[in-house]
């Protein structure tokens, strides 16, 4: 045995697809490296954003997520809520500078048993080649993510995008999903760097400054988010450092 | 009908043949609400297919689908299995029969046998192994496979020298050596013959040398040797020397098509495309680079999704080569050369490492004994004797037929006429229903809420299929140590049923509260288990499956210690979600025992007669204004049977029939509901609506027939489809008599890049045709150009009448098509004759395009009944192989061309075959929903309805206080909703968040 580096990933497998295919792939004995672990859910529509991060949190190298190819879902479009949760979360992974290559989606079919052995060959490759995770240094940044995907904002307009841009909104119109995409992008780099500031408060009251330094926040974004954050009472004005004005978390 | 005779006729049913045909019957019949008399001639259940490597066109492991339904026989409170038995004589009459039945001794107690191998162990007798087709060895005391059920020994007698030892070492005293033939009677309905063909034996084909030479084989014997199972543990080989070939040859059409060396007229229907598959699974079992050919006359790659596996296997590089074989002969090394003309006539030999002849099927001459003995007819190629219109009726009452004893075919045709039968004998049977059943006892369920866990692990081996990878007894210890762990154990195969007996006991002796069984796939083997946990006295979802096996030890075989740390951790995320495990209710909710067929064709004629025969109020909706469907445009049947007859009195039977109604030139506007109980809209063409309550759905929508764009078709009148030839046939046009050479081209829009399936039934109807047009001038030059003759099966008959009455044959490519033009008074058709290598053109005065079929639109109905469609606009069926007349949505079935091109018969039988998969269900009143789905808690609902907009099902709906509620009986526990909802109120129950978050947080 080699000393390399052997990464551990945590699979998300949908039931109808994407474990049968991994089935299939032991029926037809196709090999691939033994570094997954596989969570079955029914849908990968079950799979929560929440899930994906806890994933990161306890210590995997990566989180892997398999779903039906698009229009084959047994529930009928449930991969398409997937596509967008996860491009949620990786865009959080690469806002917060964790990196969004630790988070792959797979589509497999029941009879691509080859192509999910080869989708874990890759991905094994891609995530051992990043090196092993250090979860523990990322211990702020996905406290954060975790704290914005908690978010009704976010959970929202995650779950709306197909009704939005695939049926309609209450106008009775179809909404382009490149526009929403930008607007759903757009609200997860602000509810990232709101959790960001709350989850710097924790230890205490801090200045703009401050914030912007431990959250690597530019000083002006964090300075509008922290009137935000203000106006929606989640924190609260404590003083002044000499100019600068001093927050803390409000009380719960 | 009178209810007095009615009543007196028995509610069982005799199923003579237990393979996969024998056992879906008995299945349908069992769940039906009859009593099964299963009778066997050989030790267990399982026939052919459990000898099968894998099944096309899936790849899908044929053990690993047989077995849970072996099991699920196996297990069947109204199924009795009578192994080792033949059927003796047959007296009474339909409704009232009674069977005298032979058993032979076993030799073995199978009430006290365990299965566990120890008296085959000391058995000092080496026996040819009838399972590995005599590849390898075996002793007199046997089992036949690994996943056998009844999971019992038994003593050869042929081979046993008495000598005692297994008697000594059988601590279970299962040794029974005074057993002795025995002679029962059983009462019977009805009788459904399913005993299926044997192997064509090719020994005594001269220029073959298969009796004599080690590396010439059978197909089943390549079969055996590619298996896991088999004498080789599934490493490719030869017999001669062990060593994997390099070079393997499959010769087609051994003992079919062929009048000289043996009698079988027929095609055997399965051997092109199990060819393919064996030459696809060789090439993926072989470490080294393998070349594969198949020496083929027409590839018959005919069915559903067949020649898309047909052109991969093209891509994989097999080899297909279109020739006569003129002989094998050995030289060196084992090797043998096969000598053949290709189809320019040309002599050429090539040197093989490994042949194997693809031998077809025959009726045994048991078979035919039994069917003399009880009066059944048989047919010309002594298959049993059925007509298009009753496929599954035999000339004696009462007693039906499914299978390949009724025509050579594969597993799906096989299932759907296993159903069939099912379907025929409820008719008969009907008023007798429910009386011969037992009622399963139904065991209190022990209350664990608020136990603290218990959990039991028991690790699979799979034989070796895990043990050989995986260290077993150390994930087992393993488990031993982890939190609420209180037994773990490990077993050769924890599905077999003696040790499913050992774990529902060990499971009340040591107080477990939570199972967990490491093993293969939770996707085929998780209800097994679950029955076992009920038959324990628990709650079906307190338990929990790892797949240590199809995504562990199969996958990384050179990796064993990580495979077992993998098995390890696997483990242990079951073990954290176990200990969250609550017991959850299925909800029990009635039936409405009335059936709605989409589709008024022959298929949904078919099935809507049977269901109302059986006494079920069925409602058809046909979006014409007429019945009948394609038939009406079509004249006979292959075999001759006139099919505006059948459809007239078919017609009639059905507008009269008092528990049918009509819905004619109406269609479907809006399904709520689900199985069970759909309420459907139903909306005429002159916009009345009416709302239909109905308990199952059949649809059977059809296809149509493609309207070509080439061949000049529709720019010169003399271009004809086929449906428009059968119309001047039908009406005796004067064009046919003044005719003096018609042209038929094969494949016009079918195995194309835009439509790459065949159309199954156009090269039938094409012999058909020309032989009509034989029949009405001789003199008349008749040519079909053509890719690949498929007369499948008996059809085949018509290919060679054809031939002999004069109708010339022409091949063409793709890549060569014919070219047509108007010359002068006549149609040109210029195409390059292969055998003379140069183009010919012919002189037509009419030119017939065997058009493709082409599905009906079927995205309305798609999205209605939430089922899938596939790239080609079919119906997908819930499995290729075993589920082909239902869908995976509950409640749901389908027939007919809405499923793939086929011919009247075949819709017939799968009409009745949906027919019969409807009655299972409304036979028993109830359905039982799962407790899987998602539930809200109304005090963290926000009411923001992202739930109800998201749910594709429309479980989720505004309850009066403005808060989500979910019904059960619609949710299908996707989740989706749950992992969208923004306030934590939708708890999705199996999958909870917290259980998910406890796997995770395990690793």
């Amino acid at each position: 045995m080699s000393d390399a580096f052997a990464p551990k990933m945590l699979a998300f497998l949908c039931n109808w697809c994407s474990y049968a295919g991994a089935d299939l792939a032991g029926v037809s004995r196709f090999q691939y490296p033994p570094t997954i672990r596989v969570l079955r859910t029914m849908c990968s529509g079950r799979v929560d954003p929440l899930h994906m991060i806890e994933g990161l949190k306890s210590g995997f190298d990566g989180v892997l997520v398999f779903g039906c190819h698009i229009g084959d879902c047994h529930y009928i479009d449930g991969n398409y809520f997937t596509m967008t949760r996860v491009a949620v979360v990786r865009r959080l992974l690469e806002v917060s500078g964790v990196g969004s290559e630790r988070l792959q989606l797979r589509w497999v079919s029941a009879a691509e048993g080859q192509i999910f052995a080869e989708y874990v060959k890759e991905l094994s490759a891609t995530v051992e080649a990043l090196g092993p995770f250090e979860h523990e240094r990322y211990a702020f940044e996905l406290a954060a993510i975790e704290h914005a995907l908690e978010t009704p904002r976010l959970r929202w307009l995650t779950g709306m995008e197909r009704q939005l841009t695939a049926h309609e909104n209450v106008f009775h119109e179809r909404l382009d999903s490149e526009q929403y995409k930008r607007v759903l992008m757009d609200a997860v780099e602000m509810e990232y760097h709101k959790s960001a500031i709350l989850q710097a408060l924790k230890k205490g009251p801090l200045v703009v400054r401050e914030m912007a330094s431990i959250t690597k926040i530019p000083v002006q974004t964090v300075a509008q988010r922290v009137e935000d954050l203000e106006k929606s009472g989640r924190i609260d004005f404590c003083g002044y450092d000499g100019t600068a004005p001093r927050f803390m978390s409000a009380a719960a | 009908m009178s209810n007095q005779g009615d009543d007196k006729k028995t509610g069982a049913v005799m199923v003579v043949g237990a393979g996969v045909a024998g056992m879906q019957a008995s299945l349908d019949l069992a769940d039906a609400g009859y009593f099964v008399y299963l009778v066997d001639k050989g030790p267990c259940i399982g026939g052919l297919m459990a000898q099968f490597d894998k099944t096309f066109p899936t790849n899908d492991c044929a053990m690993c689908i047989i077995s849970p339904k072996l099991v699920e026989v196996g297990r069947h409170l109204n199924i009795d299995i009578v192994a080792n038995t033949e059927v003796d004589a047959l007296e009474g009459e339909a409704g009232n029969f009674t069977a005298t039945l032979k058993t032979r001794p076993r030799y073995i107690d199978p009430a006290r046998c365990t299965g566990c191998g120890q008296c085959a162990q000391v058995c000092p007798v080496v026996a040819s192994n009838e399972f590995n087709c005599g590849l390898d060895r075996r002793a007199a005391t046997c089992i036949k496979y690994a996943q056998a059920v009844p999971l019992v020994y038994s003593i050869d007698r042929d081979s046993c020298l008495g000598c005692g030892i297994c008697e000594t070492v059988c601590l279970a005293k299962a040794i029974t050596y005074a057993d002795e033939p025995r002679r029962t009677k059983i009462d019977v309905g009805a009788v459904v013959l399913a005993m299926g063909d044997e192997i064509y034996d090719p020994s005594n084909i001269d220029t073959y040398g298969y009796a004599t030479h080690p590396n010439i084989l059978t197909s089943l014997e390549f079969e055996r040797i590619l298996s896991a199972t088999g004498p080789s543990k599934g490493r490719l080989m030869r017999p001669f020397d062990l060593d994997e070939p390099r070079k393997v040859a499959w010769l087609q059409c051994v003992g079919s098509r062929d009048l000289n060396q043996c009698d079988n007229a027929y095609c055997s229907s399965v051997c092109c495309m199990y060819a393919i598959k064996e030459a696809v699974i060789a090439k993926e079992h072989s470490h080294g680079p393998l070349d594969t050919a198949v020496f083929y006359m027409d590839i018959r790659s005919y069915g559903k999704d067949f020649e898309r596996y047909y052109d991969r296997a093209k891509d994989h590089g097999v080899r297909f080569i279109r020739s006569r074989v003129h002989s094998l002969t050995p030289v060196e090394n084992g090797d043998v050369e096969i000598r053949y003309v290709n189809e320019s006539g040309e002599q050429h030999s090539e040197i093989f490492n490994l042949v194997v002849l693809s031998v077809g099927f025959q009726v045994g001459k048991a078979t035919i004994e039994l069917a003399n003995r009880i009066g059944v007819d048989l047919n010309s190629n002594r298959f049993i004797k059925t007509d298009s219109f009753d496929p599954v009726v035999t000339s004696r009452p009462g007693v039906f037929v499914c299978g390949a004893v009724q025509g050579p075919k594969d597993i799906p045709q096989s299932v759907m006429e296993a159903s069939a039968a099912s379907a025929a004998s409820g008719v008969l049977l009907n008023a007798s229903r429910w009386t011969q059943t037992k009622t399963p006892e139904v065991l209190p369920q022990t209350n664990v809420t608020g136990d603290p866990p218990r959990i039991g692990v028991f690790v699979c081996q799979c034989g070796i299929n895990i043990g050989g990878i995986v260290n077993v007894p150390a994930v087992r210890d393993y488990a031993k140590t982890l939190p609420n762990v209180v037994y773990a154990e490990d077993n050769l195969y924890t599905c077999s049923q003696d040790t499913q007996v050992k774990m529902a006991r060990v499971i009340r002796e040591q107080g477990i509260n939570r199972v967990i069984v490491a093993a293969c796939t939770p996707r085929t083997h998780e209800p097994l288990f679950q029955e076992t946990l009920l038959n324990a006295g628990l709650n079906r979802y307190l338990f929990e499956m790892s797949n240590i096996r199809n995504q562990d030890s199969w996958v990384h075989s050179a990796h064993p210690d990580e495979a077992t740390a993998k098995a390890k951790d696997l483990v242990r995320m079951a073990v954290a979600k176990a200990a969250l495990l609550e017991p959850l209710h299925d909800t029990v909710l009635d039936v409405t025992p009335v059936a709605m067929v989409v589709g008024g064709g022959v298929a949904g004629m078919n099935a809507a007669k049977n269901l109302a025969d059986q006494g079920y109020k069925v409602h058809v909706v046909e979006q014409t204004a007429k019945l009948g469907g394609n038939a009406r445009s079509l004249c006979k049947t292959w075999r001759g049977e006139s099919i505006p007859d059948y459809v007239a009195r078919l017609v009639g039977e059905i507008e009269s029939h008092p528990m049918i109604e009509v819905h004619k030139s109406s269609q479907l506007a809006k399904v709520d509901g689900f199985v069970g109980n759909f309420v459907s809209r139903v909306k005429a063409c002159d916009g009345s609506e009416m709302e239909i309550a109905h308990g199952a759905t059949i649809l059977a929508t059809g296809a149509k027939e493609f309207m070509p764009t080439e061949y000049l078709y529709g720019k010169d009148p003399r271009v004809l489809t086929h449906l428009e030839f059968d119309a001047l046939v039908m009406s005796d046009d004067p064009s046919l008599a003044r005719a003096d050479s018609a042209v038929f081209i094969q494949c016009v829009g079918s195995r194309e890049p835009d439509r790459p399936y065949c159309s199954r039934v156009c090269c039938t109807h094409t012999m058909e045709s020309a032989i009509e047009l034989k029949r009405r001038n001789p003199d008349m030059s008749v040519f079909v150009l053509y890719r690949d003759i498929r007369t499948y099966g008996e059809r085949e008959e018509l290919y060679t009448e054809a031939r002999k009455a004069g109708v010339i044959f022409v091949r063409y490519s793709l890549d060569g098509k014919p070219d047509v033009k108007v010359a002068g008074d006549k149609l040109s058709v210029v195409v390059t004759d292969p055998i003379l290598g140069r183009a010919v053109d012919l002189k037509a005065d009419m030119l017939v395009l065997a058009t493709a079929i082409e599905p009906t639109d079927t995205l309305e109905l798609s999205q209605f009944f939430k089922v899938p469609v596939n790239e080609d606009g079919f119906f997908v069926e819930a499995h290729a192989k075993l589920r082909p007349v239902e869908f995976a949505t509950e409640g749901v079935f389908l027939c007919g061309m809405a499923h793939s091109p086929k011919a009247v018969d075949e819709s017939i039988a799968q009409a009745l075959a949906a027919a019969s998969r409807a009655t299972c269900l409304l036979a028993k009143g109830k359905v039982a929903v799962s407790g899987a789905v998602a539930s809200v808690n109304p005090l963290l609902c926000s009411s923001c309805g992202v739930c109800v907009s998201i749910c594709p099902y429309s479980a989720p709906s505004f309850n009066d206080k403005g808060k989500a509620q979910v019904n059960a009986a619609l949710c299908k526990g996707c989740g989706l909703c749950a992992a969208s909802c923004r306030s934590g109120a939708i708890r999705l129950q199996g999958y909870d968040d917290a259980q998910v978050f406890a796997m995770i947080d395990m690793v």
